[in-house]
């Protein structure tokens, strides 16, 4: 029987194995965990789809391939054959002396960028060295650069042409990739000042001993005095990538309101127990906050876009992210589909399953995308004010922080007096490419307006 | 060569065939051959009605081009040669390697793609062949095997064996080039090849007297190559083992080529794919009357020889057909590793480093 | 060590061949008591007798057919075509039956022929005289196809053809036979399979054939001397098989191919070594790939038109002159 790459979502065409659970030989048992496969976004774990012995991996791990790829053959136990009826028709023999000459070629283990990279690469003015590659090997593949290109980071270009508009040969693309050199920044001997082999071959050798290419392995990191080297996890490392990229892609901007949470909090009280006693868990402030949101977004659209090219894509629907912590262990951001069509009780119902998922790592590909706008909440903390880092490709994100008691100036008919009121921080951090300030904080008005002066018992449903 | 009268090649045969009263002591062919030359008939026709069964059945693929109706020549030549001359046929050329002695179930299994095939499924029904056997191929390409046959009669000259090479075509390559070459040459080198010409009236789908500028396209040729004119009725196992025997004599002495056309006619289409309905009306049963494998039987009987040992014959080669059938039928096809096998005589197929 | 003529050591290798084995025999239109058309095959009648030495008629077929049915059966014939132009007479004999009846057979059949014949232009012949067909050859399967470029290869060559048990076809080019070359003492084969780097540079790698060798060497020289390009010149020797390691590695070396065919252009032998360095080494290509070739014309007759249609010295220190950097 053979073992295919699944489909890890509606619109994903290709996955790469990340751990391989069993080895050539090895007996597995229908359902057993057998392998893992990544997208920059979750590692999803696949149990065998039958019993037997694995009499073949296909695909290593680390490599990237389409939906559908048979990755492993599993061999019936009981006759040695291939199981279920649909192996292989035998593959056409290898050709006697067709293996390609192998003649050295300097950094043969880096793979090259091919044509249709390069070119967007240069269309893009990208610098490949910054994306990470899922092809086979590493491989920097197209869909790799395109998907790069949505997360919108910039560089500096490699192309096919060099600053002066000379062509770059194949072999110089190859050994300026290898060696991480800049084409800028070598003089070309060939004819109209074009960048030959040895012209980059020269340059390596002058730099003398260089530190290593981008992709080499860097030196082990010592552990100072008392202390220790964590290397970061994969899930860190992606995060980290995609908090870098945010960053040098959006320019943010941070506005804040000071809410008052009484009302909800007394629909909280009201509710709270014999909610707790049906579902099973506590009615936090996040779904009343989640719902403000999907309303003032009705009222402000622009909150709720992205930005492709030099378009405003305004979505129709809200599907909002909620960022989940795996105990320090890292950050998902689990998708709420339609909130926009959901009551309290609703989003309170889906936030909690996809939090709990997401904690036991059993999130699917289609629960973390096509976000359109996310709610990050520190508020059991009690931290004061977060600003959060856009998930991209959103324009806004929102930081609910901790609500305590607080003192507050409280107006009436019969003057001002002070009260004793759950208060709390509520910060946007925005894209100001996509609007201004003002189109922000007209926003968060809205969003105080609607926390402070909504009968949230009523809206619980 | 002296000169000889055109007509008749073998005046004392026809005048036995004809006599109401056959005489057995003058019986220069005697029982033992005759159950030899109808054994080997017999196989040829069995084995091509289960070709035509077999295609009918889709287990035989592509095409084929059946030789029934045509044994007498095959089962007749082969009888008279030895094991060490060598043959070469055309893509009709079921019988012709069957009456060499290559096995049923290699020739059903190569028709049928298998792995028991005698070229391993990689020739197919148009170039059966069985080296060992001196078959040395059927070809598919008009009149190439002419100069082919030539070389190998030249071979055993230049060696001084005396085997011949025989070589059998049809009407329609008596018109291209490569069959007036090799005439030519053969005789200018005065080689031991017997060129056989089985006219069947029909050069594929078209009535060859239609297409040739004489009579007979082989016959009517010889002289232009300084050969005898010979003509004889290849649907007579006898005639035609007569006629061998006296031009592999000639090879043999090193008095060079010989040209036989021998007349006869196929029962069906030029290939599977053909219904001969080019044929005029009535032409297939006249034909039938005079097929060669009910005649002979029943020469055989005139000649004495007993019913009971006919059908014993004709038992052990129904049993015989039966169990290539079945052989064939379980043999499975030829394995992937073998496609790129067989092109060099190191049996690979290699053309780089 | 002896010096001999290209058309000399035709004779040697065969005489050489024939002298070692019995069973190899030799035939051809005018090779026996005229010593051939183009004097290649002088002596031979002499030296191994009308047996093994024939003289046939005007009948292609016939002699390759000839051949095959008697390299079926023991023999190890040398057949002659006069001009490779004439291949088109009698090619079923040559793609179709020489060339697959072992495949067809699995193997039961062996064809240890060589066909040889007097290949290319540059003799003022006219067109169906002077055609360079060695890719024709190269483009069967079951071919085995040869092409010297000196007199001691001639020589190595044959042998090795004539000993090799598939056919071969031995493509003499008739521009060189009068050049001189020197030939090894003794015996002498050189395998198939194996280019000569002529010589050796490290700016661009030239892959040049039989009569273009001598004038890609000559190229070499030139732009060296003048324009400070240091070529490599590999001489394949055989098509078919083909020495890609050798090619390859020369080419990475250099990052540079150029190709130098006389044949015409389309589909000729130098498309092929394109096709193969430009899928294995693309990412050691300091350049675009240039073939040198006759444009695909029929050869004109008048000299000066011809020269003009053949690969010249002059055209190939041009083209490597203005392409490579």
């Amino acid at each position: 029987m053979n073992v295919i790459m699944p489909q890890l979502g509606e619109t994903v065409a290709e996955g790469t194995v990340s751990v391989w659970h069993k080895k050539v030989g090895d007996t597995v048992a229908e359902n057993e965990l057998l392998f893992e496969v990544s997208t920059d976004k979750v590692e999803v774990e696949v149990p065998a789809p039958a019993s037997g012995v694995i009499t073949e991996i296909l695909i290593g791990e680390g490599e990237t391939v389409d939906v559908g790829t048979t990755l492993a053959i599993i061999a019936d136990a009981s006759n040695g054959a291939a199981a279920g009826g649909a192996g292989e028709t035998g593959t056409l023999p290898t050709p006697l002396g067709v293996a390609p000459a192998t003649a050295g070629r300097a950094g043969a283990d880096d793979p090259p960028l091919s044509p249709a990279v390069r070119k967007l690469v240069a269309e893009h003015g990208l610098d490949p060295a910054a994306i990470a590659g899922t092809g086979r090997g590493g491989r920097l593949t197209k869909a790799d650069v395109l998907a790069h290109i949505e997360g919108g980071a910039g560089g500096a270009a490699v192309g096919n042409r060099d600053p002066r508009g000379q062509p770059l040969s194949p072999v110089v693309r190859r050994l300026l990739g290898e060696h991480g050199l800049d084409a800028a920044a070598i003089a070309g001997s060939g004819r109209d000042g074009r960048i030959k082999r040895d012209d980059v071959l020269a340059a390596v050798s002058s730099r003398g001993p260089a530190p290593s290419a981008a992709k080499a392995p860097p030196a082990p990191v010592k552990a100072p005095a008392g202390g220790q080297v964590i290397p970061l996890s994969k899930i860190r490392k992606l995060t980290g990538a995609h908090m870098v990229a945010s960053k040098a892609t959006s320019p943010h901007v941070l506005q804040a309101v000071e809410a008052d949470f009484v009302r909800i909090e007394r629909a909280r009280k009201a509710h709270g127990e014999a909610w707790k006693a049906r579902e099973g868990f506590g009615l936090t402030y996040l779904p009343f906050l989640a719902r403000a949101v999907c309303r003032a977004i009705g009222d402000f659209p622009h909150i709720n876009a992205s930005i492709d090219g030099d378009n405003l894509v305004v979505h129709g629907r809200v599907n909002l992210g909620i960022a989940v912590d795996l105990g320090f262990e890292g950050l998902m951001v689990p998708v709420v589909k339609d909130a926009h069509t959901r009551n309290v009780a609703g989003l309170a119902l889906a936030i909690r399953d996809l939090s709990t998922r997401a904690r036991d790592g059993r999130l699917t590909p289609d629960d973390l995308t096509e976000g359109t706008y996310t709610l990050s909440n520190s508020g059991p903390f009690g931290t004061l004010i977060t600003a959060p880092v856009i998930n991209q490709p959103q324009v806004a994100i929102l930081s609910t922080d901790g609500v305590r008691k607080k003192p507050v100036v409280i107006e009436s008919e019969d003057g001002d007096m002070i009260g004793i009121r759950p208060v709390g921080v509520i910060a946007q951090s925005f894209d100001h490419r996509a609007f201004d300030g003002a189109y922000s904080a007209a926003f968060l008005g809205r969003l105080r307006e609607i926390v402070e002066t909504t009968d949230w018992s009523a809206e619980i449903g | 060569m002296s000169a000889r009268k055109k007509t008749q090649s073998q005046p004392k045969s026809r005048a036995r065939a004809r006599s109401l009263a056959p005489n057995i002591a003058n019986d220069d062919i005697g029982e033992a051959l005759r159950l030899k030359l109808y054994t080997s008939q017999l196989e040829c026709r069995q084995i091509e009605q289960k070709a035509y069964d077999l295609f009918l059945q889709n287990l035989i693929k592509g095409t084929s081009h059946l030789g029934l109706g045509q044994e007498a020549i095959a089962a007749g030549f082969a009888t008279a040669m030895q094991p060490k001359d060598y043959t070469f046929c055309t893509y009709r050329g079921h019988n012709h390697t069957l009456a060499r002695g290559a096995s049923m179930e290699g020739v059903l299994g190569e028709l049928m793609g298998r792995q028991c095939g005698l070229l391993g499924g990689k020739g197919g029904s148009m170039h059966l062949t069985s080296v060992e056997h001196g078959a040395m191929g059927s070809y598919a390409i008009i009149g190439a095997h002419l100069p082919i046959a030539m070389g190998a009669a030249w071979s055993a000259q230049y060696r001084g064996t005396d085997q011949v090479s025989v070589c059998f075509f049809g009407d329609g390559t008596t018109n291209i080039g490569a069959f007036h070459e090799a005439l030519n040459m053969s005789q200018v080198w005065k080689l031991p090849v017997v060129f056989v010409c089985e006219n069947n009236l029909y050069m594929e789908y078209t009535p060859i007297s239609q297409v040739t500028a004489v009579e007979h396209p082989a016959a009517d040729r010889a002289s232009a190559y300084g050969l005898e004119r010979i003509v004889v009725d290849g649907n007579d196992a006898d005639e035609v083992y007569r006629t061998a025997q006296t031009a592999f004599a000639r090879a043999r002495a090193g008095e060079g080529p010989s040209l036989i056309e021998a007349m006869t006619y196929r029962h069906s289409g030029h290939s599977r794919a053909d219904p001969a309905t080019y044929r005029p009306e009535g032409e297939l049963e006249e034909w039938l009357k005079r097929d060669p494998i009910p005649s002979y039987r029943k020469r055989m009987l005139e000649f004495g020889i007993k019913e009971k040992d006919i059908v014993a014959v004709e038992t052990n080669v129904t049993g015989r057909v039966n169990a290539a059938v079945e052989t064939a039928k379980a043999s499975p096809p030829p394995s992937n590793d073998v496609l790129m096998t067989e092109v060099w005589a190191d049996g690979g197929s290699a053309w780089r480093n | 060590m002896a010096e001999l003529t290209y058309r000399e050591a035709v004779a040697a290798g065969i005489a050489q061949e024939m002298k070692r084995d019995p069973n190899v025999v030799f035939l051809g239109e005018d090779v026996a008591a005229a010593g051939g058309v183009f004097k290649t095959t002088v002596g031979l009648l002499e030296q191994f007798g009308p047996d093994r030495v024939r003289d046939t008629p005007i009948s292609e077929q016939a002699i390759l057919g000839a051949a095959m049915g008697a390299a079926m059966t023991g023999l190890r014939p040398i057949a002659e075509i006069m001009f490779s132009d004439f291949f088109a007479v009698c090619w079923d004999l040559v793609a179709n039956e020489m060339a697959k009846s072992r495949y067809m057979t699995n193997g039961q059949v062996t064809v240890p022929v060589v066909v040889r014949t007097a290949n290319g232009g540059g003799v003022r012949f006219g067109a169906q005289h002077s055609q360079s067909v060695e890719n024709w050859a190269m483009a069967v399967p079951g071919l085995k196809v040869v092409a010297p470029s000196t007199p001691a290869d001639v020589i190595g060559l044959l042998a090795a053809s004539v000993r090799d048990d598939d056919p071969v076809v031995f493509f003499e080019q008739k521009s060189l036979y009068a050049t001189k070359g020197e030939i090894p003492d003794g015996e002498h084969v050189v395998p198939l399979g194996q280019a000569n780097i002529a010589r050796q540079g490290k700016d661009v790698t030239i892959v040049a054939l039989a009569a273009m060798v001598p004038r890609a060497l000559k190229a070499a020289e030139i732009l060296a001397s003048e324009h400070g390009i240091d070529a490599t010149v590999i001489d394949p020797r055989t098509l078919v098989p083909l020495d890609t390691r050798t090619i390859l590695e020369e080419t990475i070396k250099t990052g540079r191919l150029v190709t130098v065919e006389e044949n015409p252009r389309l589909c000729g032998w130098g498309a092929e070594v394109v096709s193969i360095v430009s899928e294995e080494a693309f990412w050691d290509l300091d350049g675009p790939i240039v073939r040198i070739t006759t444009p695909h014309i029929p050869l004109p007759s008048a000299d000066a038109l011809e020269d003009l249609a053949l690969p010249s010295v002059e055209r190939i220190v041009e083209t490597i002159r203005t392409s490579v950097d």
